[in-house]
């Protein structure tokens, strides 16, 4: 019997979904070995139970706990699916800043009012609740970046229908940089995260000639108290640096303490 | 053996005429401080006057960063074809100095040892290479001729030295660099030793950085220093990136996957780059981790270049003092200071 296979989102752009209908060359081969039983973006079905679940988004409501946790329990491997489910991404930002202050900011004093006496606006708070999946249920796999690397993709749904180990070595964006004989932009006095975060995306960001913005997360080894030093070397000032881990970060342990 | 001495034009014309008959690389200006090992088309500039060590050495020709080993495939019956992927393209590879010519010496050494690699031969049987000698250091941090390399000419089919009033020694060394020279209608050197002389004591002394202590001395300190409370030092801002392993022109390591396809029959076999600053690379099946913590794994990277290999292979340092791992490392981690640090903490 096929494995089942199910997509699901939850605060996103639904960008990574994109990115695998994007996987056009392999994606039916993929498609004649699984059973696709649930994905919003391509297909109107749904179904009890899922071998895999792709979960795209992150966390903010006690509505969306709720049915993280109904997917969990009906799946038996659960992966990550991109930046927003593994780390939280950039809406997690708003983690920082009340919800008054943004409508206040925005639409004005009485707004900025309404938000804190109408119990109407009190939803908005969830959104400094913004946290990876992984805050509420286990996961099984991190596809990791904003969007995924569609090879990442590949290899993990191949290691699955092949029953071996997915492997995604915890390196940093540097070994992807020196692979693509990038020059470094730590040495340009730009400020990059390369040396803290997951690699595995082929440095396309810098080889494009921008710098890295930690999309895929600070690896488990990450010595971001040198990674702070440094840049402090390069002039970098502290507001400066803290947005810079707030930018992708919020929602890890070291994007709130920074 | 051939000597020859061209003008820095004719040189170039002569390499700009290769390169229009074979694959060439040379280094080129890359970013705003970087060169890399491009391969020379028509607009390409050649010029060996500014120069630093490329990004990557030139060994990345010899062994790609990620590179397909062989293919596979089982037939419906359950035979199993496999299917070498060796390239065997010819390439010359110019500007090679001499840092660099002694990791390719090294490499060729480690490649053949044992069963010998037959991908990197490969390519290195098909390889020609031109060396350049340095008259003056890159920069800052160099230390070749604290290790034994400044004068390294071993590996070269054509081997340049800049000599007095601007001309060129051009030494020909094997039969392939005579082909690649075939033609050539450059003055022949009557006196080369003394030409080459004349341009290594007009070198600054000292040439680059040197170690507090001789060479054989260095090493066996090195060695000495299995406890040592300078490994824990440098690593505070070690972001363990691998970034000295990957720039390194002797560091060889690599990990091998296979790549299965969907049909479930066919797929390949690559390999990658590896290094042992990074975090997993130590790691075994069950989860142990050999070198779990930087400083044993800095420890063990200094002693490949200064007292494993050396060993092993019974050579002097395998460090070829081009600087890579300090100039690219992004917290300006410099195995010669850690080196120095090892020399110093004896004495005082």
């Amino acid at each position: 019997m096929k494995p089942k296979v199910a997509f699901f989102d939850f605060s996103s752009c639904e960008g990574c979904q994109l990115a695998i209908l994007n996987c056009e060359d392999i994606l039916l081969d993929i498609l004649n070995l699984v059973d696709l039983v649930e994905f919003r973006m391509a297909l109107t079905e749904t179904a009890p139970r899922y071998d895999v679940a792709f979960v795209e988004g992150s966390i903010h409501r006690d509505e969306d706990i709720e049915r993280i946790l109904d997917i969990r329990a009906r799946s038996t491997y659960l992966v990550a699916l991109g930046a927003c489910a593994c780390i939280g991404n950039v809406q997690a930002r708003s983690n920082f800043v009340a919800p008054a202050v943004n409508y206040g900011e925005i639409y004005g004093e009485e707004a900025r009012n309404r938000v804190q006496v109408d119990p109407d606006y009190w939803d908005l708070w969830s959104h400094t609740r913004v946290r990876p999946i992984d805050a509420i249920v286990k996961v099984d796999a991190y596809l990791r970046g904003c969007p995924i690397v569609p090879r990442e993709f590949l290899h993990l749904v191949k290691s699955l229908l092949q029953g071996t180990q997915p492997f995604f070595p915890p390196n940093a964006v540097c070994v992807d940089c020196k692979m693509n004989e990038n020059e470094c932009v730590l040495e340009r006095g730009l400020t990059c995260m390369g040396p803290v975060t997951w690699g595995g995306c082929d440095s396309i960001c810098i080889n494009s000639g921008y710098v890295c913005d930690g999309c895929r997360g600070t690896l488990p080894h990450a010595n971001v108290e040198a990674h702070i030093e440094l840049m402090r070397e390069h002039n970098i000032d502290d507001r400066d640096i803290r947005s810079r881990y707030r930018l992708f970060m919020g929602a890890e342990p070291i994007g709130r303490g920074v | 053996m051939s000597y020859y001495l061209a003008t820095k034009k004719e040189l170039i014309d002569w390499i700009q005429r290769l390169a229009a008959e074979n694959q060439l690389y040379f280094p080129e200006k890359h970013g705003e401080a970087s060169y890399r090992f491009n391969r020379v088309g028509p607009k390409s500039e050649i010029q060996f006057d500014r120069y630093i060590p490329t990004v990557v050495p030139p060994v990345k020709l010899l062994v790609p960063a990620r590179e397909e080993l062989l293919r596979f495939r089982t037939d419906a019956e359950g035979k199993t074809e496999v299917q070498p992927s060796l390239d065997t393209s010819f390439r010359v590879i110019a500007g090679v100095r001499s840092c660099d010519l002694k990791g390719i010496s090294l490499m060729d050494l480690f490649f053949k040892d044992g069963v010998p690699d037959a991908y990197y031969l490969a390519r290195r049987e098909n390889t020609a290479i031109i060396g350049y000698s340095c008259n003056t250091p890159c920069d800052e941090s160099a230390f070749c001729a604290a290790v034994d390399s400044l004068d390294h000419t071993e590996g070269a089919d054509v081997y340049v030295t800049p000599v007095k009033e601007g001309d060129l020694l051009v030494e020909v060394k094997t039969s392939l660099g005579e082909k690649l020279t075939a033609g050539v209608d450059w003055k022949k050197c009557e006196d080369p030793e003394a030409r080459r002389i004349g341009a290594v004591t007009a070198r600054p002394e000292p040439f680059g950085r040197s170690f507090p202590a001789p060479l054989p001395d260095t090493m066996k300190i090195v060695a000495d220093k299995y406890q040592s409370a300078v490994w824990e030092k440098h690593v505070k801002r070690c972001f363990s990136c691998g970034t000295c392993n990957l720039v390194c022109p002797t560091c060889y390591c690599f990990d091998v996957v296979d790549d299965l396809n969907l049909d479930a029959a066919s797929g390949n076999r690559s390999r990658s780059w590896d290094g042992c600053m990074l975090p997993h690379f130590a790691e075994v099946s069950g989860g142990h981790n050999f070198r779990a913590e930087p400083a044993a794994r800095q420890r063990h990277r200094v002693n490949r270049k200064f007292t494993y290999l050396p060993e092993k292979y019974e050579h002097g340092a395998v460090c070829v003092g081009c600087g890579r791992c300090g100039r690219q490392c992004t917290s300006h981690i410099d195995i010669f200071d850690i080196v120095t640090d090892l020399i110093q903490e004896g004495s005082r």
